[in-house]
């Protein structure tokens, strides 16, 4: 009986093998247990297969016994199960460990094997960025990736930073690279003052809070980024932020930090001779109070021996020294930022979610100068059938920033006035004595320029209060395994609010009668685009093909209202104000494309993508507003074709690129048009004419870039190398060129011009030791970046690309991009300068005394991890490059820095010839007018220009993770606590007491330039992560 | 049914992705146009815009930081004292006047004769009007600079001319003549309705007095011409004698800025850096008993009238009691003060010159002198009595053996506030005689103690018109502050 029941069995086992059946199953991730979303499951050899659901789930119907069945995720190693009885499967996928960091998102948010890509693409994890947090994210990224130069501005919280991704390419653009967050390409504006003051009010990044921040790609060429279109020309900078996912416990995350900011660099000071001039006391007016200008009020008065005088204020006093040699160090004080977040999330079989609160506060080194900002976002996914998903978040940003210092020339720049302040002059005099009687600021210098740095902390200010709204809604219909389609609708909206005001009483300020400013305005970029994507698999061949469409719109909106001559004190409205001005301003553009994007794969080892994209942009005239841009990428995986030993040559890939890119230009430079003059009182109609001439047959500017490189990993990818060459040239460039005042304009767009831009990039990672309690990671990044004008428009021997006092950038036909160009001394044949008969050098011609571009810049990494403790290290370097500083110039004439010590007492001999003997300079001038004639009445440059070469420890980190064993029982289910610092100090800096970063915008050229910058900080601090 | 819903899901799709399209492509055509602006506009606009840019420009950086100090007017304090001292270190200032008086007056008054000479808005009375403005903008900028871009100069628009060529001196003036001479001709028999009637801040369209305002600028121009070319000076004088000429304040050329906080110098007397009357201004008035001394200056704190020694070094600058010297008089630097391009008084003294250089006619010379120094009073509003004292006083007729530094002089006093004129009239006749400064105490800056007798062209104009700018330099001699134009051979 026994028997006939196993041969019955036994039939029916041979029956179903050759019936059809269903097979249900469940894919985990091995060790984690974490349900796997999305993993492949296919029939080996047949097109059915199905992939899984957000609990890992998956139904294969119509499956005989011993098909195979294939499980394969990007970043797993591919299992394979052969089917058996079993109609229910639990399959655990490997992490695949060298695979894992190679997955990477790329251009319109497609999840892509590093090893297919024809392009250079480097991908940065959450925990680089929310470790050691920065308000600004972007700044975390300085130095840890080739080819992306990060300068942060010192001109307080929530400062803008430069960002240049592969140098320079456009004359007139921006230069910087695209910001796409979850797919939708946001605003991504730089910020800065200007020579002449103004504020910093930060640029559109700062916003992305580090703490929501999964990933960041960037995508390097223009090869990589083409799918984006013109927008993409300086490259991309992807952010992929948190999704909700499945935790173990309750979901909860809570990460807090706080640093503080110190003074870290400040200028050398002489502290030896006080005010007056030509050695001697300033003579004393008839309100007993000696002559506050120049040259009086400056530095070049006796030596401070502890002689009675009269000071600044007209009272009796002692010249002696300050007690301290260093205002800064007196006047600013600790700042500290405090950032908590807590984040909620979760995932079901139906779908994801995450919310989460951040809210940050900072103070500057300027007490007054604070952030206050919170972040809500709300982040979901829902699987709504079987084919139809949808994904979708709201991100709501509001912050508020307190009184951003002045910058440059501006009257309130503290930094300015305490480094001219002359140096018997005491900062408690200063702080106790801002306003007189009358009440009119009290001032140590009647000049404009020069105020009291404590009646401009108590009397001026400004006010930014900010909301950004940035959301989308992205649906997937999955119409069958091989073809999809995807629609998502993003935007980015923002809404400002500046305001700004200075007492009454300070001739700075509208000539003492008072002033304030209002500025609103609203900006939003609306993104929708629809994709169509469709997969197919023959043999080895396999193929991914998409079509899409974009619509794009930016449009932006600003009012103005100002007013001076305030009627009470400390209200600051416009009803306040007896005069009183307005303006407003809109402005709208759109963009529609079509593209086609093409992946071929052969073999797992041959790759090669192709892009095609049309746009048509309403900036360009009608018959020119259509322009095509393409892209080719390849890559071969040698190591592969070649089967060499992966334990030897792990990985060996060659790949190249090649893109064209087009791109247009702001609204409204087609069109010829009048202003109406905003007046007041007149009784007429005033009509003007802008000052830049629109050109009527504009094109769209192309860009033309190829690259190559290698990824090569030795043994088993314990050294890793990536390595790229590069090559833009941008020609048909669309730019305002400054043009001769004589037409009766300043500027005219035209295309014109054509910029050679290369480059070598490379990334070494090491792992010199690797054990399970032990592990130690190097990385080197290195790039060298050249921009070269190749030809302007015909006749047109320079573009002034910026200037501070009489030094400018300049773009000139043959000459490297960014070079610096100022008045030289005059001098002979063989370089000698040529003296006059009172022992000054003389003004000669204007020459190129410099460049902005570093020869190379680079960083290294070091993550040493034993146990629970992990010390990463961050160092960044860059060698070359000059600028050119007008604070020091300032201090220098002004007799307050510590170089203004030479020949005070026994005067100057400078080197040079006479200009009518010929014979080697003997004539003693005084060490004053050598200064004040070099640089202010004869402007010249030469002695300026310094060298920016430097190597700063940027980051370190020590973290402790708690073990798990120490959380039993809490509810914890990790933790981590970091003690962090950033920009620590200088290993190298050939500017001595300046810091090569301070400029005071973040502009292309901007960091040609520094004019009394705020002094550099450094931070320290804690920062505390638990997940519940 | 699956299948049906399949087939209308793919539908809608397909409509909605074709609907975006096209919305696009119509959306896009709506973006065009510049909603800031207008593409057309009356010539009126323009015309009373480039009028006020040339009153505006009698304040200018080119007046009040260079010729108001080299013409010996008043000193500056702080670096902005500068000039006074002779130096050349200002490439941005030369740069920036260079570009404004092209970008202000030159370039709205260019838009103005293209419109009023084209087809559907041709108007031969406002491009009659029009051509005078551009001949005073014009005529700054030559004096200014030298050889500047003309007959190019201003075309970036309108024939798209992004390097002008650059004209001599003496091209230009003969042209700005001939442009006054037609506009006047046309303006003769004008009918009014067809100028300015509600957009003209000079004259309120008032034609006749636009005829006298061209005649006494071309009579300007011919005077500037006598030492180079007596031949064009002497038959030009003839021609605007032959015309109305302007006679009495009532003829002025005048404007009250109200914008804002109205006449610049209001700010610069009280502002920072201040400016301090020149003792050569108040020992001329002084010295003379002239009543225009309480019109130009001010008492300073102790009630004196106290002048500002031009062009002291930095050290002698230390010691000079610069905050106790007087402020410029309130009727030149009040907020409604009326801005002069040119007066009745001027055109007065200009022919008393003339009387003297061409008909060698002394007695009509002194009349026309004391006229001039009548009208300049009355301009003033000096009382009647003290005004007929001062003319009973020698400074006040010309005795015949000083006779030209006595015009000279008086005509830089009528000239007051229009200080760029003031120091043009200077680099024309030598008077008043500004010494050469020899003495330790002054600086000698870039002239060797000579005043300044150009701006330099800069080196932005030198980088961005390079060929034009260069063949100029090469015409007119050294790109240098004491490297005179070609009218000044004094």
């Amino acid at each position: 009986m026994k028997k006939i029941i196993i041969l019955l069995v036994a039939i029916g086992f041979s029956m179903t093998t050759n019936a059809q059946k269903t097979i249900s199953g469940k894919v985990l991730e091995k060790d984690t247990n974490t349900p796997l979303l999305g993993v492949s499951v296919m029939v080996k050899g047949t097109n059915k297969g199905a992939s899984t659901d957000f609990d890992g789930n998956f139904q294969l119907q119509g499956v005989q016994n011993e098909d195979i069945i294939v499980f394969s995720s990007l970043g797993y190693l591919t299992q394979e199960v052969t089917v058996d009885a079993n109609t229910n499967l639990t399959v655990w996928l490997e992490v695949n460990a060298q695979k894992m960091e190679e997955v990477v998102v790329t251009a319109l948010n497609i999840q892509r094997d590093k090893e297919s890509l024809g392009y250079s693409v480097s991908q940065v994890s959450s925990e680089e960025v929310n470790v050691a947090r920065e308000n600004n994210v972007m700044n975390s990224l300085s130095g840890k990736v080739s080819g992306l130069q990060i300068t942060q501005n010192n001109t307080g919280v929530d400062g803008s930073s430069r960002i240049l991704l592969r140098g320079i390419t456009t004359i007139n653009g921006s230069n910087r690279p695209l910001v796409v967050v979850d797919g939708i390409p946001i605003s991504n504006g730089g910020g800065g003052g200007s020579a002449w003051g103004g504020v910093d009010r930060g640029d559109a990044l700062s916003d992305i809070n580090p703490d929501n921040v999964a990933s960041i790609s960037v995508l390097k060429g223009a090869g990589a980024a083409a799918a984006y279109g013109s927008l993409g020309m300086n490259g991309v900078i992807l952010i992929t932020t948190k999704t909700g996912i499945k935790k173990e416990g309750v979901g909860i995350s809570f990460n807090s930090s706080f640093n503080t900011t110190e003074v870290a660099l400040t200028p050398d000071f002489q502290n030896e001779y006080g005010s007056g001039a030509f050695g001697a006391f300033a003579p004393i007016n008839a309100d007993g109070r000696p002559v506050l200008d120049y040259p009086f009020s400056w530095s070049w008065g006796p030596k401070m021996e502890r002689q009675p005088y009269t000071n600044w204020l007209g009272q009796q006093a002692t010249f002696s020294p300050n007690s301290s040699a260093d205002p800064y160090k007196d006047f600013y004080q600790n700042g500290y930022t405090l950032a908590n977040s807590i984040a909620f999330e979760g995932q079901s079989e139906k779908g994801s979610f995450r919310i989460a609160i951040t809210d940050e506060n900072s103070q500057g080194i300027i007490a007054n100068n604070t952030l206050d900002k919170q972040t809500f976002s709300i982040r979901g996914s829902s699987q709504l059938t079987e084919n139809f998903s949808v994904d979708g978040k709201m991100t709501y940003i509001t912050s508020k920033v307190k009184n951003r210092p002045q910058l440059g020339e501006g009257s309130g720049n503290t930094a300015l006035q305490l480094s001219l302040m002359p140096r018997d002059i005491r900062l408690n005099d200063v702080a106790n004595n801002t306003i007189n009687t009358n009440g009119e600021e009290i001032k140590w210098n009647l000049d404009n320029t020069f105020n009291n740095p404590y009646w401009a902390l108590d009397n001026a200010g400004n006010f930014d209060g900010k909301d950004r709204f940035q959301g989308f809604i992205s649906t997937k219909w999955k119409i069958n395994n091989a073809f999809n389609i995807t629609a998502k609708s993003g935007v980015d909206y923002i809404s400002y609010d500046y305001t700004s005001f200075g007492e009454r009483g300070a001739v700075a300020v509208s000539n003492g009668l008072g002033s304030y400013n209002h500025d609103s305005g609203k900006s939003r970029i609306w993104n929708s685009d629809i994709l169509a994507t469709y997969t197919a698999k023959i043999a080895d061949f396999n193929f991914t093909g998409s079509l899409g469409s974009t619509y794009r719109n930016e449009s932006s909106s600003s009012l103005n209202i100002s007013g001076n001559d305030s009627k009470t004190p400390n209200f600051y409205r416009i009803s306040n104000y007896k005069n009183s001005f307005s303006s407003e301003s809109i402005s709208e553009k759109g963009i529609y494309s079509y593209y086609a994007l093409g992946q071929f794969g052969y073999g797992g080892y041959l790759y090669f993508d192709a892009t095609i994209r049309n746009d048509h942009s309403s900036t360009l005239p009608k018959e020119n507003n259509s322009y095509w841009y393409h892209s080719e990428n390849m890559s071969i995986l040698f190591s592969k074709i070649l089967g060499i030993n992966p334990n030897i040559l792990s990985q060996g890939k060659l790949r190249g690129s090649y893109a064209k890119v087009g791109n247009d230009t702001s609204p409204y430079r087609t069109q010829a048009v009048y202003n109406i003059d905003q007046t007041v009182t007149l009784p007429y109609t005033i009509g003007s004419i802008s000052g830049s001439l629109p050109s009527f047959d504009l094109k769209p500017e192309t860009s033309e870039s190829w690259e190559i490189g290698a990824d090569l990993g030795f043994l088993n990818n314990r050294i890793q190398l990536d390595v790229t060459y590069y090559q833009t040239n941008t020609t048909d460039q669309i730019m305002a060129v400054p043009i001769s005042g004589s037409t009766g304009y300043s500027s005219k767009v035209i295309n014109a011009g054509e910029i050679e831009n290369k480059g070598y990039e490379a990334q070494l990672n090491l792992i010199p030791f690797e054990s399970d309690n032990f592990q130690w990671d190097l990385g080197f990044n290195f790039t060298k970046s050249n921009s070269k004008v190749i030809t302007l428009n015909q006749g047109l021997e320079s573009i002034s690309l910026g200037s501070l006092w009489t030094a400018s950038v300049e773009a000139r036909p043959g000459q490297e991009f960014g070079t610096i160009y100022g008045n030289d001394f005059l001098r002979d044949n063989f370089g000698r300068k040529i003296i006059g008969n009172d022992g000054l050098a003389k003004r000669g011609d204007r020459v190129a005394l410099g460049n902005i571009n570093p020869d190379w810049y680079g960083g290294f990494t070091s993550k040493i991890r034993y146990k629970n403790l992990t010390l990463s290290t961050l160092i960044s370097a860059q060698v070359g490059g000059e600028y050119y500083s007008y604070g020091r110039g300032y201090r220098l004439f002004f007799g307050t820095d510590q170089r203004s010590l030479v020949g005070r007492e026994t005067g100057i001999i400078e080197e040079g010839i006479n200009e009518h003997t010929g014979f080697t300079n003997e004539v003693v001038a005084s060490a004053f007018l050598k200064q004040f004639t070099d640089i202010f009445a004869n402007e010249i440059a030469t002695d300026l220009i310094i060298d920016a070469t430097n190597v700063k420890l940027r980051e370190v980190a020590l973290t402790f993770d708690f073990p798990k064993t120490m959380l039993r029982n809490t509810g914890i289910q990790s933790a981590s606590i970091s003690a962090i610092g950033r920009n620590l100090f200088f290993l190298y800096n050939a500017s001595g007491d300046i810091d090569p970063e301070g400029s005071y915008s973040s502009g292309p050229t901007s960091t040609a330039f520094e004019h009394s910058s705020l002094p550099s900080t450094r931070n320290y601090g804690v920062n505390l992560k638990l997940n519940f | 049914m699956k299948n049906i819903q399949k087939t209308i899901r793919k539908t809608v799709v397909a409509l909605g992705i074709l609907l975006l399209f096209v919305a696009c492509e119509n959306h896009l055509e709506d973006l065009y146009d510049n909603p800031n602006a207008v593409t057309t506009i009356d010539d009126a606009a323009l015309f009373t815009n480039a009028v006020r840019s040339l009153f505006i420009g009698t304040s200018d950086n080119a007046s009040s930081h260079f010729a108001g100090q080299h013409a010996h007017y008043y000193v500056a304090g702080s670096t902005w004292r500068a000039p006074d001292q002779y130096g050349d270190g200002f490439d941005g200032d030369y740069n920036s006047i260079f570009n404004g008086l092209y970008g202000g007056t030159i370039r709205h008054i260019e838009e103005v004769l293209e419109l009023t000479t084209a087809e559907g808005t041709s108007n031969k009375v406002r491009n009659a009007m029009a051509h005078i403005i551009a001949v005073l903008g014009y005529a700054k900028i030559t004096d200014a600079f030298g050889d500047v871009p003309y007959t190019e100069g201003g075309k970036g628009k309108s024939q798209n001319i992004v390097q002008p060529k650059y004209d001599t001196q003496e091209s230009i003036y003969k042209d700005l003549i001939l442009r006054l001479t037609n506009s006047i001709t046309i303006l003769k028999t004008a009918d009014p309705t067809m100028g300015y009637p509600n957009s003209d801040p000079i004259f309120n369209n008032d034609l006749s007095k636009w005829i006298r305002f061209a005649n006494s600028v071309r009579l300007r121009l011919a005077m500037r011409l006598r030492y180079v070319d007596p031949g064009l000076s002497e038959a030009t004088v003839n021609q605007c004698l032959s015309q109305p000429l302007m006679e009495t304040t009532a003829h002025d050329a005048f404007m009250i800025e109200t914008e804002g906080t109205g006449n610049a110098w209001f700010t610069r007397r009280t502002g920072f850096p201040s400016v301090k009357v020149s003792n050569t201004l108040i020992d001329q008035l002084q010295g003379t008993e002239d009543p225009r001394l309480a019109v130009f200056v001010s008492t300073n704190g102790n009630g004196d009238y106290s002048g500002m020694v031009n062009g002291l070094t930095d050290q002698a600058f230390g010691s000079s009691d610069f905050a106790n010297r007087s402020d410029m008089g309130l009727p030149l630097a009040s907020p409604d003060s009326k801005l002069y391009v040119i007066t009745a008084a001027e055109v007065w003294l200009l022919r008393a010159e003339a009387a003297l250089a061409y008909d060698n006619d002394p007695v009509s010379a002194n009349t026309l002198y004391r006229k001039g120094i009548e009208t300049s009073m009355n301009q003033w509003e000096v009382a009647a009595p003290e005004i007929t004292t001062f003319l009973a006083s020698p400074a006040a007729t010309l005795a015949g053996n000083n006779d030209e530094e006595q015009i000279g002089v008086q005509m830089w006093l009528a000239l007051t506030p229009n200080f760029f004129e003031g120091w043009s009239h200077i680099r024309r006749t030598g008077y008043p005689m500004i010494p050469i400064r020899t003495t330790d105490n002054l600086s000698k800056g870039a002239t060797n103690g000579i005043m300044p007798h150009r701006f330099n062209y800069s080196s932005f104009e030198l980088g961005s018109n390079t060929t034009n700018a260069t063949e100029a330099i090469n015409r007119q001699g050294a790109n240098k502050i004491d490297t005179p134009v070609w009218w000044d051979k004094n």
